[in-house]
This record gives C-alpha cells, sequence and structure tokens, in this order.
C-alpha cells in the first residue's frame, strides 16, 4: 500500500517558503523586554526598566535601581545547569544576571527570555553582540539559578544578588503620572523611544491599548479586529512628559507589503474606555 | 537527513537556526502531518494550507514546542488538529504567504473527491463532526491516540498535561463521540475508522 503523500509541487514551494522563513529571522537581543506583547511594535520600542538602562541616557520615573549586594558569582558551563548561589542577603530582592555566550546557540534565563547566538555575533568583537542581562525577582526558598540550553551549546553566567527600589513615577501638571511599568502597575504616560533612539518621550497608555486592539471584546470583534490589522498599522502620537506637548508619533501594527498603510489614531473612531491604570499587562 | 543525530540532535540545531536542520525536519513529517490534516478536512486544499501553517507555526513557536521521546511529531499533530478545526482563525496570519504557493489546478469538489477515494485516510462525515464538538485538547488527545496511535502518555506529554488527566479526558471524549455517534467506541482506531460508503 503506497502511502498518501503531498502534492509534490506545493511540497517543493512550501520548502522553499520555509528556508526563506528561517534565513529571514532576525537573531533578537533580549536586551529589551517587551511588556505588552512581542511583534507588535514597527520600527517604535517601549522602554522597560532593569539593567538595559545602564546607559544612563534616559532613565524614567519607575526604573528600577538595582544596587549590588554581595559577590559576583561566575561560573561557565556546556549544556543546561543549575548554578547554586548559596541564601539572598537580607535586603537582596532581586538577581541580576548576565549571560555570554561562548558557542552558537540560545540560552533561556528563568524568567522566559532568552538569548541567541550564532557563528555571525560569535566573529564580531565582545561583548556587544554575545551578552545579554535580565533583573529576575528572587523566589522564596530558592537559592539556584537554571539556565536551559542544548547538550552542547557553552555559556558563562555571572550572577550577582541586588536590591532592587522602584523610583516612583513623576505627576505632570495635569495630574497624569508619567514613567516605564513595573510592578506597580501602567502609568498614564508610558516612555518610549522612537526615530531610531533619537527621540524619547511618553504615549497615552489609553490610546497605545486601544490602537493595539486591547478593547477588544468578542471573539467575533477579535476576528474583525485582526482582519482590519491585516493591512493597516496605525500611529498614535509621543508626547512630552507633560502629555500636551506633541514630538513624535508611536507605530503598532506588524502590517507590512505593498498594501500596508498606517493611519493615524485620531482618523479612527474607535471605542476606548481604558483608563490606562491597573495591573502591569504582562503580570508581575 | 542526518540520521546520525537522530531527530531530536536535528531539531536542537534547528533552534539555532541551521536552515538544513528544519527542513530536514520538514522532509521528515510532512506527509504525515498532510494526511492527518485530510481526515480532518477532508479537502486536499485545506489540507494543504493546514500543513502549511502548521509548519510556519513550528518555526514561529520553536522555542515553546514540546518535544515527546526526542520528536516534534505529536506538536505537529497537536497544531494541525487545532488548525483544522479553526481554518479561519487558525489561518490568517499565514493566509497571504499561503495564497502564493502553487497548487495542482484542482476544483473544490474534485479535491473532495480525491478525499473521498482514500480509504485508508477517510474517517467518515459523522466521526469529522463529533470530534469538532469536542474542546480543541479532547480533540487532540484523540487525534493522537486514535488516528496516530501514540500512547495516552505520549499524547499526555504533547499537551503538557499529566497522564491521570489525559487519561480522564479520554475516557470522557470517547463516551461523549459515542453519544453523539449513538454506538460504542472500541479504543482503536482501526474499527472506528472504517466507515460504510455513502
Amino acid at each position: 500500500m503506497t502511502m498518501l503523500e503531498m502534492d509534490p509541487v506545493f511540497t517543493a514551494a512550501l520548502r522553499e517558503v520555509l528556508v526563506a522563513t528561517v534565513d529571514d529571522t532576525p537573531r533578537v537581543r533580549r536586551r529589551w523586554r517587551w511588556r505588552l506583547g512581542a511583534g507588535m511594535f514597527v520600527g517604535s520600542t517601549l522602554i522597560a526598566g532593569g539593567a538595559a538602562l545602564a546607559t544612563g541616557l534616559f532613565s524614567p520615573p519607575g526604573a528600577p535601581i538595582d544596587t549590588p549586594i554581595g559577590n559576583v558569582v561566575t561560573v561557565t558551563h556546556t549544556g543546561p545547569a543549575t548554578i547554586d548561589l548559596g541564601p539572598p542577603p537580607a535586603r537582596a530582592t532581586d538577581l541580576s544576571l548576565t549571560l555570554t555566550c561562548l558557542t552558537v546557540g540560545t540560552f533561556d534565563f528563568p524568567n522566559g527570555s532568552s538569548m541567541s547566538c550564532d557563528a555571525a555575533d560569535l566573529s564580531h568583537p565582545p561583548p556587544d553582540d554575545q551578552e545579554a542581562s535580565e533583573v529576575v525577582q528572587l523566589t522564596p526558598g530558592k537559592d539556584s539559578v537554571t539556565i536551559d540550553t542544548s547538550a552542547n551549546a557553552s555559556w558563562t553566567l555571572q550572577a550577582m544578588y541586588v536590591n532592587q527600589v522602584t523610583t516612583p513615577w513623576g505627576t505632570n501638571a495635569r495630574g497624569q503620572t508619567y514613567g516605564v511599568q513595573n510592578q506597580k502597575g501602567t502609568p498614564d504616560l508610558i516612555a518610549v523611544v522612537v526615530d531610531q533612539g533619537k527621540t524619547q518621550g511618553y504615549v497615552k497608555a489609553a490610546e497605545l491599548n486601544c490602537a493595539a486592539g486591547g478593547n477588544v471584546e468578542t471573539p467575533a470583534q477579535a476576528l474583525a479586529w485582526d482582519k482590519a490589522s491585516e493591512n493597516r498599522n496605525i500611529s498614535i502620537p509621543v508626547y512630552e512628559s507633560d502629555g500636551t506637548t506633541v514630538i513624535g508619533t508611536f507605530i503598532i501594527g506588524h502590517a507590512t507589503g505593498p498594501n500596508a498603510r498606517t493611519v493615524p489614531f485620531s482618523s479612527l473612531s474607535l471605542d476606548c474606555s481604558a483608563t490606562g491604570n491597573g495591573p502591569a499587562v504582562n503580570g508581575p | 537527513m542526518r540520521s546520525s543525530r537522530g531527530e531530536s540532535g536535528t531539531w536542537d540545531a534547528s533552534l539555532t537556526g541551521d536552515v538544513d536542520a528544519f527542513v530536514d525536519i520538514f522532509d521528515l513529517h510532512h506527509n504525515r502531518v498532510y494526511r492527518h490534516a485530510l481526515r480532518l478536512t477532508a479537502n486536499v486544499h485545506d489540507a494543504e494550507d493546514v500543513t502549511a501553517a502548521a509548519f510556519l507555526e513550528l518555526w514561529r513557536r520553536r522555542r515553546s514546542v514540546r518535544v515527546v521521546d526526542g520528536s516534534v511529531l505529536p506538536w505537529l499533530i497537536v497544531t494541525a488538529t487545532n488548525l483544522s478545526r479553526n481554518l479561519v482563525r487558525g489561518l490568517h496570519r499565514y493566509r497571504a504567504l499561503i495564497a502564493t504557493l502553487p497548487r495542482a489546478e484542482v476544483a473544490d469538489s474534485a479535491a473532495d473527491i480525491a478525499v473521498e477515494r482514500i480509504e485508508e485516510e477517510r474517517i467518515g462525515e459523522e466521526v469529522r463532526q463529533a470530534l469538532g464538538a469536542l474542546s480543541s485538547a479532547d480533540a487532540a488527545l484523540l487525534a493522537l491516540t486514535m488516528f496516530e496511535h501514540y500512547s495516552p502518555a505520549q499524547a499526555a506529554a504533547a499537551l503538557g498535561i499529566s497522564d491521570g488527566a489525559a487519561r480522564t479526558r479520554l475516557h470522557r471524549a470517547r463516551s461523549r463521540m459515542a453519544t453523539a455517534l449513538g454506538r460504542s467506541l472500541v479504543g482503536d482506531c482501526e474499527t472506528t475508522t472504517k466507515e460504510e460508503p455513502r
């Protein structure tokens, strides 16, 4: 009995598409965690607090300040491993981790972020393309950290307990809070960078949520939203911390191709009743 | 085919972006995924769409793919089951891309007839409809055990649930199917998939 096979013409074409898809995939460096879901933003970036802001160029309110406590533990391993760090000092709140890849591979941090290194990354002068940092909250009773990867991938980890203090959000003359999203939730104005990092400002949380389809309530609405989003990106204004002075635009959506267009948020009549306050969208 | 390191070595290599390795995985499994999609959609074009989307999802969600006994096939079967049930919503992400792929020139009705001729893949309209009435997870569990001959333990691993939970759900899902079909289901696929010709 010959087993049924998929049409060879279709199969060959699909194979080529898969090759192109894998080849096209950029290797993502997880320096900035996107709180509202990856893949949503084209050409613009939300700022997350933490180790990524070590440059000190723009430190919005609400970002954490991490003070190191105790010694740095440095280990090198091949394959997945659990590193025992010993009990955290009394004032420790978080763990600062810096991972460096020594071979090609994908390396998973304990909080679900990951770093990938390919041969091109390894050929560049260290450490930029081989290093990623995360600050993860401590789990009570857990004195170890696990890095997951494939059996023959090698890495170095520097781990250090830190005391993390979250700076408070700012409040502008109109009583709106501004800063980065953190464990306390989402401020009225969320810090963003646009124009390849040249412009730093704030978007209204309510507008961001609404323009990203966050007010959709039923499966039918979700379907309609997805359909509309196939060829449509939405731009919302970027403001100074006063929430009034417009200094740029932030684009939401992943539509590309010849039929894709960007429309200003103000030109759509969307029902947006969210206030923007509340718990962080992705949980603690 | 990198047979020296087995499928799980090939999958690991895929995760680092090794194109040849990912294509090896496609070569290894696409026909079985296609046959499964054909069971559930009963239409050649739809089955091709589902197969394409399943492998595109395999790449997009590669970091969270559950490997069962060194293989990604169970994950592909679960994904293909979900895509077959939600043809509109599941495929919309890839619709434009899949639309560019060339097909043999077969009208829709002829695509249905082609499936009818494939005795060993037919599961009958009633069974297909009864499957459609189950939850996604239950349909996937039944598909893995009834059609693809995985053990309940392997099916549990594919879905990330416990053995016990899988067995309970399988038992309930079979009862529901039996009620919907008006007869008893013996626990393997040979008896249930040979339908009388309509």
